[in-house]
């Protein structure tokens, strides 16, 4: 048991090192695009007709704080988001990121985590179907169906129902809510719009999960099915399900702990191009927005932190998971016996 | 009985390679996919000689934009002709079309398929690296060819139509699965190395060295590709040349995409090294490469081919998702990302339909690529003995 603990708090120091690892590297990010944030805000407010000059921007760097060191910024801004939760200001529309993300963040994380559920609710059962199944046809076209969800990319799948919502519905199923609810207050009637609209997010973004999971499942099932532990238990008269559950599917269930994590990130990398598609409200639209248009360095900075942050945390959990579940790592993790 | 016993004879004698690849093209599905790539691998590097024009801006069809696509046919209504042919079309706008520019059908004017025929330029083994400083200029001539597969004398000929431009799409499509595939097969064979190195160090030797790799996988890993390949490729000056920009991103996409494979090398490795034979590897004082080249290596190779025949249409799509969000390849450079892009405007669905050609190629491409990823690793499983 103290073992375990250790392995825990290991594991948990582990993922705070990491995460200062991946804080570095963003922030990194942040300084390698073109330009700083004094120059690009004033760079707009010039647009806007004021009259702008270096001194400006040195003035708005001094104020910014970006004259001091490389380290003492990453320093600060670290602080900042650890001790304060505070991400700043954003570059160009000087808000405060807070306040510009609010619950959009959590709303992208409720549709992606929705999303990979979905994807191992119909992966592990197909999977297995797939794996195990004696008539040849009925495990190739599972296979068909899942590959296309790899092969098709999912911005083309949203822009399809979009099309097809367009022409039989006349309502192009964008955006996260409908009209009247975009700025209300969180009601029974918005959470009931939202959900009316949510599912096409997250169909879109777990039907690509889903063709992933269903490999992974199958191939593991297929791997183990053949070792001698599965034939020695069919000799000794285990059959059929029982069989299967008992042996294969909890020994294959060990890597897909361990991928569950990935399978977040994948999702959340698919994220911001089908928010454009489907013009969500939600982070990962503003992330594109941060980078492809405004380049606000600053908020997508947040973003990217905040989506890390999360899989490492899904990481740090699936790996202590895997270490109860599967005794062969649980022994590697407590020593000989 | 004498059949059989020699085919015993040959079952026990066949290496590995030949019993993997009698397993291989005995599955039906893996079959139909391999020759499927195989065939866009052939066409896509002969996308010079069967292309009748330029897929770049100076191919382009200035009479011809927007064009549906012309499909040579043996018969019309005038009669039966040995030689295929395509009928001429002509610009025309006025007031019954409402302004709009279409094209008229003229069927009394064939225009006769020509084969072999002399066209525009195109080389192979050219290459003109163009790196920061003159010392390391170099260029390659090359071989020049003109000869194409068919064409016709006067006008056009457009298997898939015309873009916005007047570039022939089909053209572009061929040298789009050229680039794509070129981008990716840099970009697995960097995340190849990479994870076997990272991960089977990590997975063989456990402790705090597995506690450094894992922690470097880990943070690699765990940003999200899509916005950290946006953030790398705003990077990236607009004066970089074409080529250069190809690099660039190919090898963004090997050193972002190389911790799944490492990850799952080591979760692997961690299981399978407190294995009997790996401890009798050991003691009969066996060194660390040779436990790992010679038994850890094969325990996995199933993995190892199901993964990186799995990536690459995962870089394909990373490529594409890139390209589409317009921070991928661009313009000049023919991908299939470029493509794509082009063809997911509302106006071109609704009257370009044939800007989705080469989406249609793009996923018979990554649905071969994933058939056959599939069907080798049936194959190269030891345990199944069939």
């Amino acid at each position: 048991m103290i073992n375990f603990i250790q392995f825990t708090l290991t594991r948990a120091i582990l993922a705070i090192i990491t995460l200062l690892i991946v804080s570095l590297i963003v922030f990194s990010l942040m300084e390698l695009v073109p330009g700083t944030c004094a120059e690009r805000y004033l760079a707009f407010k010039n647009t806007q007709g004021s009259n702008i000059n270096v001194e400006d921007i040195k003035a708005e760097e001094r104020r910014l704080g970006l004259d001091r060191p490389f380290p003492v910024r990453f320093g600060t801004w670290l602080k900042n988001i650890i001790v304060d939760r505070d991400f700043g200001d954003s570059c160009i529309l000087r808000v405060s990121i807070n306040e510009l993300l609010k619950d959009r963040f959590y709303m992208s994380l409720a549709i992606c985590i929705t999303a990979l559920l979905f994807s191992y609710l119909i992966a592990i059962p197909v999977g297995i179907i797939s794996a195990t199944t004696k008539y040849a046809s009925l495990d190739n076209v599972l296979k068909f169906i899942s590959y296309l969800g790899i092969a098709l990319p999912n911005f083309l799948i949203a822009l399809c129902i979009m099309l097809f919502m367009t022409i039989y519905y006349g309502d192009t199923m964008t955006g996260l809510f409908s009209e009247e609810f975009q700025r209300a207050p969180w009601s029974a009637a918005r959470v009931r719009d939202f959900l009316s609209r949510v599912w096409l997010p997250i169909f879109v973004l777990g039907w690509n999960a889903t063709a992933f999971a269903l490999q992974t499942v199958r191939a593991l099932i297929l791997d183990e099915n053949d070792k001698l532990y599965v034939m020695a238990a069919r000799a000794r008269g285990i059959s059929g399900m029982k069989l299967l559950w008992r042996y294969p599917a909890k020994h294959s269930l060990g890597p897909v702990i361990n991928s569950l994590g990935f399978d977040l990130n994948r999702i959340f990398s698919a994220l911001p191009v089908v928010a454009l598609i489907l013009i969500l409200t939600e982070a990962g639209a503003l992330l594109i927005e941060a980078l492809a248009r405004s380049n606000d360095q600053q908020l997508a900075g947040a973003i990217i932190f905040l989506l890390t942050a999360t899989i490492i945390f899904v990481n740090f959990v699936t790996d202590v998971l895997l270490a109860i579940m599967d005794p062969r790592i649980r022994k590697g993790v407590m020593g000989g016996n | 009985m004498e059949i059989s016993s020699k085919k015993k004879e040959a079952y026990f004698t066949a290496t590995q390679m030949q019993l993997v690849s009698t397993r291989f093209f005995s599955n039906r599905s893996a079959r139909i996919a391999g020759s499927v790539l195989l065939f866009m691998i052939i066409v896509s590097v002969f996308s010079g000689f069967l292309s009748p024009y330029d897929p770049t801006i100076a191919g382009r069809d200035k009479e011809y934009e927007n064009g549906s696509p012309q499909m040579p046919m043996f018969w019309d209504e005038n009669g039966f002709s040995l030689r295929p042919f395509i009928h001429t079309k002509t610009k025309y706008r006025g007031a019954d079309t409402n302004f709009r520019w279409v094209y008229k059908i003229d069927t009394e004017k064939r225009r006769y398929v020509q084969f072999f025929v002399k066209g525009w330029k195109y080389k192979y083994f050219a290459y003109s690296i163009n790196l920061p400083g003159k010392n390391l200029d170099f260029r390659i001539p090359g071989f020049t060819f003109d000869r194409h597969l068919f064409g016709v004398d006067t006008g056009g000929i457009h298997l898939f139509g015309t873009d916005k431009a007047g570039k022939d799409l089909f053209g572009r499509t061929l040298s789009a699965i050229y680039i794509s595939l070129a981008v990716g097969t840099l970009g697995v064979f960097i995340s190849f190395v990479l994870s076997l190195i990272i991960g089977g160090i990590g997975g063989y030797y456990g402790g705090w060295i597995d506690g450094v790799c894992q922690m470097f996988t880990d943070a690699v890993r765990t940003i999200p590709p899509v916005p950290l390949f946006m953030c790398l490729s705003a990077f990236a000056p607009d004066t970089w040349s074409s080529e250069l920009r190809f690099f660039f991103i190919a090898s963004l996409l090997g050193f972002i995409s190389w911790p799944t494979l490492a990850r799952r090398v080591r979760t692997h490795l961690l299981t399978e090294r407190s294995q009997e034979y790996i401890l009798a590897a050991q003691l009969c004082g066996a060194s660390s490469t040779h436990i790992i080249i010679r038994h850890l290596l094969p325990s996995f190779t199933s993995y190892i081919i199901v993964d990186l025949v799995i990536s690459f249409p995962y870089m394909l799509l990373s490529e594409t998702a890139l390209s589409f969000i317009g921070l991928g390849l661009r313009e000049p450079v023919n991908s299939l990302g470029v493509l794509l892009q082009n063809a997911t405007k509302a106006d071109v669905l609704l009257n370009y339909q044939w800007y989705f050609l080469p989406v249609l190629f793009l996923i018979i491409l990554i649905l071969s690529f994933v058939f056959v990823g599939d069907g080798l690793r049936d194959a190269a499983d030891p345990h199944k003995n069939k």
